[in-house]
């Protein structure tokens, strides 16, 4: 593990590490425009130039150089302040500066490095080069081609990432555009990462332009439900409103990159077929009585308790401490997915499984004895052996084609088969509305945050859970989401002494006792 | 100058000197079997000894460049390329031209030896977009070679395998350097790599590639002939042999001249290319192609034709000997200008400084040019070029950077003359205005 300095600073870093993410390891920030951790090596900004003091021969840029023993940068210097500056300089000099009508805004590397290293007026008595603006790319990216620095990220994006090789560089020097080959189209499913990884507003998304200044958004970190992958997001938020979601770098998930499928779910919660209210026998009720009234239905009955691919380890875990309150019940979690599920998948990110806690429900139930398939599940219901059943989240009547029993308990966000067959329907609040944990399908134990106010009446799956057994048999979990996960974590070995806060942002594999990415970064 | 072997252009004169009948009988492949039985290693450094430095413009000694290969265990079996840089574009610069028209078979039997030294089996030769009909020659040469049982499998009996192929570049200034050109013949847009890897431990497609000038490789042949020690005879102690010099501009005779290393540019100019026209006086010389910094007269006179002298003499570098006389008529104003915008039509578009700069300083020359420009300007244009020299991945910025830097530096009462002229009769009114205010902000801001 080479030594190396920043700034006088000595650090240690990992063998592979540049001088870009050794820097930051001590605090030094380093501008760079087309460097991305994620990415290969461009080195075309010429942002990142620092002077060499000893161990190689500068000034050089720092994202071209490997960490090795006895390097030493400085980024303080008068001249890597000038070389910033006349960066910035060149870099403006054919940008159109639009920035007031400029969707980027606010979250623009130009802007933000002009501020912290530009600063010098402008010098420019000829003209600017103009290019054409507002080309619509594909159907999700509008391209501005005056805006672009033409820093390759996007190109790279094609060629390393999605590997579709569409996006390329056409013409040279200052009139250098991207763009697509004649006849190409740019149509695969993660474009939207192409406007996340433009430093600048070149490529805007059509769906989000103009919606929002950016920096009225606030940010909550939170996982995808797209599907099984999990993939870390930022939902981003303001006045009780969701704008977009975006991907949040995971090395161990899904780097820092997500599907455009799972990102167009951003406004699902707010979607029409929301179960806003309690409802009992079709007609609408308060929270309580409806609690009151699933209690009455299932007291004493043989229950199937099916636990939910796409509710939290915390609901799960309360309906599974719940069902075992009920003499007779036993555990089902639904294998497939739900009739309204889009099932596709790739070679990315992307699974066929769109639910995303699967694994969490199966390790749940696992806690309590295990769980039964959706097989046997409509096995047993064709034969009458369940009375009543209670379903937290998933369509398992739509996924057993309509196999029911006489009396259904739903508690979920969205309107499905199972809702329509239920007596008593509870709402739940959707997963950017309370605090909880999924576990993707490597695993991998992740939180969601509470962005919004749960909407209607509805309240954390975990804690609609905890309201019907207290009418039935008194609370089994108590309403603390961390406390009820931290009796997960004392109930399996596999997640021993996890809690909350170990979780971090990161997330823990189920069987380790570090959270992922708490070690070096990778690469 | 004493009488030397000319070793390049012996046989341009010739009739028919590129096809392989006359070749031979000028002793052309005479060398190559006994070279194909030497061990590699000797070769190289046979090649080494001699001095014999890249004709490309770094002046990189040549024996050096071919050891940096990997040896096949370090190169995890990968095979080695071997590219022949014909793409010769340097303004000032068309002697590769003339090698490979007048005698393409030297050039090949070169590639040959170099690849056998390289354990290489496939070579290409990249020729700019503009030399179809040069191409067209050499690809007649090359099948010839190949009838003749001297390109392809088992040449000459000796086992070796190897095949030779042309490739045409667009005509992108930009792929005359390595990496460049390495990204063009895998069908890459042509724009220079990072530097390390290094092409020789990972050129193209991920593997060793040797890429080499042609004057460089078309030597060859005659030092593993004559030897080493021949080839460091000739020419001065750290430039050896003879350098093809492409002299243009205002002399009598311009024209391409084999002539050895360190010979005074004043006896190149005068006696070999018959001096400048009656009655002109020499007012500046670029001595390596377009990039290199400008020479005065006084400069020119203490230096002589190899890559030390001309350094020390004047901060210029021999480059790739595209000698470039210019007479008293010149307007160094019009000349930079003009050069200027050759470069900003060329950057490939990579880097930052370079991409903007460049057209940026050729904007502001087009002004010092024709009127409109003031003091200010020329500092901009300055502290510009300061900003791009050495900013770069490759070398364009610094080659667009040092003729300015040069011209300001050794003419500059030429460009403020301009600028009074310019200012005395025609300004408009307008642009005066714009320029002041805006200048004078700049100058608060800082």
């Amino acid at each position: 593990m080479p030594i190396v300095k920043v700034d006088g600073i000595e650090v240690t870093v990992e063998n592979g590490t540049n001088m870009i993410q050794a820097a930051a390891a001590v605090g030094v920030d380093i501008p760079h425009f087309c460097y991305h951790e994620d990415l290969s090596i461009a080195g075309n900004c010429r942002m990142c130039l620092v002077d060499v003091e000893a161990g190689g021969r500068g000034p050089d840029i720092a994202c071209n150089m490997q960490a090795r023993d006895g390097l030493e940068i400085r980024t303080d210097s008068e001249n890597v302040k000038n070389m910033r500056e006349s960066v910035m300089e060149f870099l403006l000099k054919n940008h159109p500066l639009d920035c007031p009508v400029c969707d980027q805004s606010g979250e623009c590397t130009l802007q933000d490095h002009y501020t912290s290293h530009g600063n010098n007026g402008s010098r420019l008595l000829d003209t600017k080069n103009h290019a054409p603006k507002r080309q619509p790319l594909s159907d999700k990216i509008v391209l501005d081609a005056e805006r672009c620095i033409a820093c390759s990220r996007c190109v790279r994006f094609g060629d390393e990432i999605t590997k579709t090789g569409d996006l390329r560089l056409f013409e040279r020097t200052d009139h250098t555009e991207i763009g697509l080959f004649p006849g190409e189209a740019l149509d695969h499913g993660y474009q939207g990462n192409l406007i996340d990884i433009c430093p600048v507003g070149a490529l805007t998304s059509r769906e989000f332009r103009f919606q929002k200044r950016v920096w009225y958004l606030r940010e909550t970190p939170s996982v995808c439900i797209g599907c099984a992958t999990g993939c870390n997001i930022i939902v981003e938020h303001e006045s009780g409103e969701v704008f977009r979601f975006k991907p949040r770098r995971n090395p161990d998930v899904n780097s820092s990159w997500m599907c455009d499928e799972g990102r167009e779910t951003w406004n699902d919660s707010n979607d029409f077929t929301r179960i806003l209210m309690a409802k009992v026998d079709g007609k609408r009720s308060d929270f309580a009585a409806a609690a009151t009234a699933a209690a009455e239905l299932l007291s004493g009955k043989k229950v199937a308790i099916v636990l939910g691919t796409k509710g939290s380890n915390e609901g799960n875990r309360a309906l599974a401490l719940l069902g075992a309150n009920l003499e007779g019940s036993k555990l089902f979690v639904m294998e497939g997915n739900d009739p309204s599920d889009t099932v596709s998948s790739d070679n990315m990110l992307k699974v066929e499984d769109k639910n995303p806690n699967r694994r969490g429900a199966t390790f749940v139930a696992e806690l309590s004895g295990g769980a039964s398939t959706g097989v046997e599940l409509k096995r047993a219901l064709d034969a009458g052996e369940f009375e009543a059943m209670i379903v937290l989240q998933d369509d398992a009547v739509g996924r057993m084609g309509g196999a029911t029993a006489p009396t259904v308990v739903f508690i979920g966000t969205h309107a499905n088969q199972t809702s329509a067959a239920a007596q008593v329907i509870i709402p739940a609040s959707a997963h950017i509305e309370f605090n909880g944990t999924f576990i993707n399908n490597n695993g991998m134990v992740q939180r969601f945050r509470r962005a919004l106010h749960p909407v209607g009446d509805s309240l954390p799956d975990y804690s609609a859970v905890d309201k019907v057994a207290n009418a039935l048999c008194g609370s089994v979990v108590g309403s603390d989401g961390a406390e009820i996960f931290a009796g997960i974590a004392e109930a399996s070995p596999a997640l021993k002494g996890a809690s909350w806060a170990s979780l971090g942002g990161a997330g823990q594999q189920i069987g380790s006792t570090q959270q992922a990415g708490a070690a070096a970064p990778s690469k | 100058m004493d009488s030397y072997p000319r070793i390049l252009t012996k046989n341009w004169e010739t009739p028919n000197s590129h096809t392989l009948a006359e070749a031979k009988k000028a002793g052309q492949y005479s060398v190559l079997e006994k070279c194909l039985k030497m061990d590699r290693q000797a070769i190289k450094q046979e090649v080494l000894d001699s001095g014999l430095r890249g004709r490309g413009g770094a002046g990189f000694p040549a024996g050096r460049k071919w050891m940096f290969v990997p040896d096949v265990e370090k190169r995890q079996g990968k095979p080695v390329y071997l590219i022949c840089n014909a793409d010769e574009s340097e303004p000032g610069t068309f002697k590769d031209r003339y090698c490979m028209w007048h005698d393409p078979h030297m050039l090949i039997e070169g590639m040959i030896i170099a690849a056998y030294a390289l354990e290489c089996k496939t070579a290409y030769i990249y020729l700019r977009g503009e030399f179809k009909y040069i191409q067209d020659r050499v690809d007649e040469a090359i099948e010839e070679a190949k009838a003749a049982g001297l390109l392809g499998k088992n040449i000459l009996g000796t086992g070796f395998d190897f095949e030779l192929y042309t490739h045409q570049g667009a005509g992108a200034y930009i792929c005359g350097e390595e990496t460049a050109l390495i990204s063009s013949i895998e069908g890459e847009r042509g724009q220079p790599r990072l530097k390390p890897p290094f092409p020789a431990v990972e050129g193209a497609w991920g593997c060793p590639t040797v890429v080499n000038n042609v004057e460089t490789l078309a030597v060859v042949p005659w030092v593993m002939a004559h030897g080493a020690k021949a080839y460091a005879a000739i020419g001065t102690e750290k430039a050896a042999g003879t350098k093809l010099f492409s002299v243009s501009g205002h002399v009598m005779k311009p024209g391409v001249y084999e002539v050895p290393m360190g010979v005074p540019m004043t006896t190149l100019i005068n006696d070999i290319c018959g001096g400048l026209k009656p009655g002109r006086t020499l007012k500046a010389v670029i001595p390596g192609g377009s990039s290199v910094p400008v020479m005065t007269p006084e400069e020119v006179g203490k230096a002589t034709m190899d890559y030390e002298s001309i350094q020390e003499v004047s901060g210029s570098y021999l480059g790739s000997g595209g000698v470039i006389v210019m007479d008293d008529t010149t307007d160094m104003v019009s000349a930079l200008s003009n050069l200027l915008r050759f470069y900003a039509h060329e950057s490939c578009g990579q880097c930052t400084p370079c991409r903007e700069g460049v057209g940026w300083m050729s904007q502001i020359l087009i002004r010092l040019d024709k009127g409109g420009a003031t003091e200010e300007d020329i500092e901009t244009l300055l502290d510009l070029a300061n900003n791009i020299h050495s900013k770069t991945i490759c070398f364009f910025g610094a080659s667009a950077a040092m003729p300015v830097q040069s011209f300001l530096q050794k003419f500059k009462p030429e460009f403020l003359a301009k600028i009074e002229a310019a200012k005395a009769n025609i300004v408009p009114e307008v642009v005066s205005t714009t320029n002041s205010e805006a200048t004078g902000s700049s100058a608060g801001a800082k």
